[in-house]
């Protein structure tokens, strides 16, 4: 029996957002999703939901790269250097399919590289979002 | 010291140089002209020396022959001599400086010979010419011929001429040796001072040409070396520019020329990663909109598709058209400015596996057949940007060809400087207003609605051949196909 899952979603664009439920939702998965729309906002949450058993504390973060304020990269750096969230699994999900940005966010440890769109004509990005999934269920069993 | 200055300096210290040894030269031709005429001054007075003391000899023998023997004859030599030697007297005194030595020795000589002629030899001659005429003149006549004949004092007065004489002569020959010796130290010490000062010269000539040599000459090879720098990219070259002459001055102003080409260039090169990067950012944030109104169609395509009218579905059908458009043309401009972000590496590539490569990716189309060249070579070249500018010429070639059937011809030649690459098709050429026109980007020739295509294709092609400072051109008209020729660095 599936648990529900706890996902923070940091993503500036609503659609976006969306689009990762609907793609969710296609999936049959369970899951409770919390959105913040940039890295100060999502950093501010994990501060509440360490503190407070009435904020949801997330089994996995879906995070973009570009945002306002804070982007993806300078909310991983924030996130690994503090002692409650470093091992908090992070997937990334973005539009750039660049090298380079691939290696910078793997270098600050992430679970996953999603590229949106998130298409099931698109084997790549569901592939990466199926790992995702995989990687949640087994944690679920345990 | 500028240059100019310093040559004309030298030049000029030579030139004194060679002055002060012509007018050694020439003072000393003066003084052997000098001496030359004392030479003759000097011969006639010996010569006129002899001829006195000769005289007097035939005056004394004159005057003594016609005592002895009354005959005129002999005192017309006398008479002959004794006016020669007037003469000889007074030619002498011009010649030789009254208060010298021997002025006062020709004035001894003058005196004596005076004393003699006066007191010996004119009584006597008078008294032997009266001696004919009367007894007691004759009487008188062998008194005074007793008195002054038999007297020695004659006999000294001409001792003593003839004494004064030699010591004149002497005295003369004496005035000779010295200044032939003196003349001789001279001329030695003319020679000397010519042969230094000529060598002096010489040797400061030389010296200066070579100093000019090294200085001009080392100073123009470093400003050849800085030339051939900044030729070759390095505009951060630097000349040594010390001291204040025109060379460094030359190379002050290479040194601002190339601080200004440096500046200049890095400035581009600011600006060209700047627009790279603008490129990078712009398609970036212009594919978020984009996929959003992609997804937006994706999700009315998936979850309500039963709900459309055709109409709809037609107009989805254009939306998703323009998207696919719109992301190409992005694409394009992003893979335009990745050409020369990367340096690729040298690599051995063999030519046959490239083209084998290149027309894996091309899109299938029966009819059009791609000839390669019967033998290719391996070469050491960089294989992403090359295998990229013929996937791209070969690709138009396949795509914007227009008969059912065609061929298209590659050919390569390995030049002395340069590979040449050829693509030819027979395919709807092009005209020569466009040849231009081709290589920019976003520049297509066909209406968007016939073929799509970016127009990004050949603005690749030439910028990567640009970047490696090669060429291409184009030989078309229309209807008669295109021929794409471009060269390669080796």
């Amino acid at each position: 029996m599936d648990k529900v899952i706890n996902i923070l979603m940091i993503e500036d664009d609503s659609l976006d957002v969306r689009d990762a439920q609907r793609t969710l939702d296609k999936m049959s998965v369970l899951y409770k999703m919390q959105v913040a729309r940039n890295g100060e906002e999502a950093l501010a949450y994990l501060r509440e939901a360490g503190e407070s058993a009435s904020f949801m504390r997330p089994d996995i973060v879906l995070l973009d790269l570009n945002m306002p304020k804070m982007n993806g990269a300078e909310f991983l750096h924030a996130v690994r250097n503090s002692d409650q969230w470093k091992d908090l699994k992070i997937f990334v999900i973005t539009t750039s399919d660049e090298k380079e940005d691939r290696q910078k966010v793997k270098d600050l440890g992430v679970s996953g590289y999603i590229v949106k769109p998130l298409k099931f004509n698109n084997p790549s990005s569901i592939d990466s979002f199926n790992l995702m999934i995989d990687i949640m269920n087994i944690k679920n069993r345990i | 010291m500028k240059i100019s200055y310093f040559i004309l300096f030298g030049f000029l210290l030579i030139l004194v140089l060679f002055s002060i040894t012509t007018w050694i030269n020439f003072r000393q031709a003066e003084r052997v002209n000098e001496n030359n005429e004392f030479y003759s001054r000097s011969t006639t007075t010996v010569r006129n020396s002899n001829r006195f003391q000769r005289n007097i000899l035939n005056m004394v023998s004159g005057l003594r022959g016609y005592l002895f023997t009354g005959e005129n004859y002999f005192i017309q030599a006398y008479d002959s001599a004794a006016r020669e030697n007037e003469n000889i007297l007074r030619e002498l005194s011009s010649l030789v400086p009254e208060n010298s030595s021997q002025g006062k020795t020709l004035k001894e000589i003058q005196a004596l010979n005076s004393r003699w002629i006066n007191e010996f030899g004119e009584p006597l001659k008078n008294a032997k010419t009266l001696a004919g005429t009367s007894d007691s003149s004759l009487v008188a006549f062998n008194k005074l011929y007793r008195e002054k004949l038999i007297n020695p004092a004659e006999r000294n007065i001409n001792r003593a001429l003839q004494a004064k004489f030699r010591d004149f002569a002497n005295y003369e020959y004496d005035l000779r040796e010295q200044r032939r010796q003196v003349l001789t130290e001279s001329i030695a010490e003319t020679r000397k001072i010519s042969i230094s000062l000529t060598t002096l010269s010489i040797v400061l000539g030389l010296a200066i040409a070579i100093y000019l040599a090294l200085r001009i000459s080392n100073r123009i090879m470093q400003m050849v070396k800085m030339a051939d720098n900044i030729a070759a990219g390095n505009y951060e070259s630097h000349a040594v520019s010390s001291g204040k002459d025109e060379l460094s001055q030359l190379a002050q102003s290479l040194n601002h020329m190339s601080k200004v080409l440096s500046e200049n260039i890095s400035l581009l090169k600011r600006k060209n990663e700047e627009l790279d990067q603008f490129a990078h950012i712009v398609s970036h944030d212009l594919k978020a909109p984009l996929r959003g109104i992609d997804n937006v169609v994706t999700w009315i395509e998936e979850d309500h598709l039963e709900e459309l009218s055709p109409k709809v579905k037609e107009y989805i059908g254009l939306i998703r058209g323009r998207l696919v458009r719109s992301e190409n043309l992005i694409k394009g401009i992003l893979s335009y400015a990745r050409v020369g972000r990367e340096q690729p590496e040298k690599e051995m590539v063999d030519l046959s596996q490239l083209f084998v490569d290149v027309l894996e990716n091309m899109p299938v189309r029966n009819g059009i057949q791609v000839r390669l060249p019967q033998k290719l070579p391996m070469v050491y070249t960089e294989r992403i940007p090359l295998q990229q500018v013929l996937s791209n010429l070969i690709g138009n070639a396949i795509k914007y060809h227009d008969k059912a059937a065609g061929k298209i011809t590659i050919d390569f030649s390995n030049e002395k400087t340069h590979y040449v690459f050829t693509v030819s098709d027979d395919g709807p050429g092009i005209s020569n207003h466009y040849f231009e026109k081709i290589f920019m980007i976003f520049q297509t020739l066909n209406e968007r609605d016939t073929i799509e295509s970016t127009g990004v294709g050949l603005a690749i092609v030439k910028k990567i051949l640009d970047d490696r400072k090669q060429t291409i051109t184009l030989h078309s008209s229309p209807g008669q196909g295109a021929t794409f020729t471009f060269t390669w660095p080796k």
